[in-house]
């Protein structure tokens, strides 16, 4: 049988190297019909275009809350990573740390038994607040209420502003009751404030104060007493 | 010789020695592959599987050595999620059949999030590929499960949390440097963030056990 490639090892780009002369076929990805932009992977990647240095600033922004510096962070950048995978770690944290919480206070560890409606009570919780509340607001805001700040805009800030609960729930896995009610008391105010302040200029220009800002805080209280009241509601019992 | 490749294709073994892939078309391919017995087509995956542990068992933080990943498959992922969600699943004291499909919608859906996460972030990463990889690379975290079941009236919490510590750190070290090296310097630690995400809720179900 006659030898077709004395090497027919694989170069850098997986083409099998031949001793005759190359012929270079290029593949050329079709253009693919604009029958359905929003299937495309590239649509998508418009709100992934962001860099870890990015990410960093973004959070550090949020945990100074009363600082209105989140447009100058987000520029005309705003992004979707971070609302996503924020709320999927507090999504983590609530399971896990609710589980290890309830774990630590059980007496008889061999029968512990493990909760697995936290992780489905804590999904459908968490993408609530950090998608279809912010939507709901957003829309409002763009087309009742005439802003010039898109929904998208809104859903990457309320994103961001859950990101102090990461390190708060952390805390909360100390199964002492007033030690929970202060460090979810300080992630409430962080969270709030930053909205707040951020939205401050808007409310003040069109004077809509109370209809912005009363559902947020409401909302935001609603999320930590979820929290205490579900995840974290086991304490040490204090003997009287 | 595509018998010396690590990774070539298992069609080709065991064939004339010269295989040109460019000039055989794919009646011939097929064809010798039909006529062998199940045996030793079972035995070719099989070793194929085990080649690509091998792998990952030995987490490697040069770039070039991920490269040899590429040839993905999906059935060493697919018995390395049922292996898990058995082993979870028999040793809950309820509900097995919650969490038995609880890891494998993780498992899958979890590489699948995963994967396209790097797309979006524009990497250049093929899907079944990265798929494929964080599937296999999940091994460490079987064997964690493994040994703990068997071992159960042994280990004390903390020793379980070692263990299961460690296979969580050999897992996600063993998929850094096939996933890091597809992406931009300035994305490594976003595109590697939920890997880290996924094999912590993985091994975090070992630990309760």
């Amino acid at each position: 049988m006659q030898n077709f490639g004395s090497n027919n090892d694989l170069d850098e780009k997986g083409h099998v190297m031949t001793d005759q002369p190359k012929i270079k076929v290029k593949f050329e990805p079709k253009p693919k019909p604009s029958t359905c932009p929003i299937c495309t992977v590239e649509y998508y990647q418009q709100f992934f275009d962001i860099e870890q240095r990015d990410v960093y600033m973004r959070i550090r922004c949020s945990l100074l809350s009363w600082k209105p510096e989140f447009y100058q962070c987000v520029g005309k950048n705003p992004d979707l990573w971070g609302p996503l995978w924020i709320s999927t770690t507090i999504i983590f944290i609530l399971f896990a740390g609710g589980n290890l919480s309830r774990f630590l206070l059980e007496e008889d560890k061999r029968h512990f038994k493990y909760e697995y409606n936290y992780m489905y009570v804590a999904v459908l919780i968490v993408y609530a607040m950090a998608f279809i509340i912010p939507i709901i607001l957003g829309v409002i805001m763009k087309y009742i209420l005439k802003s010039e700040l898109g929904v998208f805009e809104i859903v990457c800030m309320y994103g961001y502003s859950l990101s102090v609960y990461m390190f708060v729930l952390v805390l909360c896995i100390i199964p002492y009751n007033e030690a929970q009610w202060f460090f979810l008391m300080c992630g409430l105010a962080n969270s709030t404030i930053f909205l707040l302040v951020n939205l401050w200029d808007f409310m003040k220009k069109n004077k809509q104060t109370t209809l912005i800002a009363v559902p947020i805080i409401s909302f935001n209280l609603a999320l930590i007493l979820c929290f205490k009241f579900y995840f974290f509601r086991l304490i040490y019992a204090v003997d009287d | 010789m595509t018998d010396n490749h690590p990774f070539g294709s298992g069609m080709f073994q065991g064939q004339a020695k010269f295989v040109d892939y460019a000039h055989m078309n794919q009646q011939e391919v097929q064809v010798n592959t039909l006529d062998e017995p199940v045996l030793d087509t079972l035995l070719r995956d099989i070793n194929m599987i085990l080649y690509k542990l091998s792998y990952v068992i030995i987490p490697r933080m040069k770039e070039t050595q991920g490269r040899k990943l590429r040839n993905w498959d999906l059935w060493g992922p697919l018995l390395l999620s049922l292996l898990l969600a058995m082993t979870l699943g028999i040793n809950s004291n309820q509900s097995s059949d919650t969490i038995f499909g609880t890891i494998f919608i993780i498992m899958w859906g979890g590489s699948a999030v995963i994967t396209v996460n790097a797309k979006l972030l524009g990497g250049q990463v093929s899907f079944f590929q990265s798929v494929c990889v964080l599937g296999y690379c999940v091994f460490p975290i079987n064997v964690a499960a493994v040994v703990i079941t068997f071992l159960q009236s042994y280990f004390g919490f903390f020793l379980r949390l070692i263990i299961v510590g460690v296979a969580f750190l050999w897992s996600t070290f063993s998929s850094l440097s096939f996933m890091s090296s597809m992406m931009n310097e300035e994305k490594k630690v976003i595109s590697v963030y939920p890997i880290f995400l996924f094999y912590m809720f993985l091994s975090w179900f070992c630990i309760f056990i």
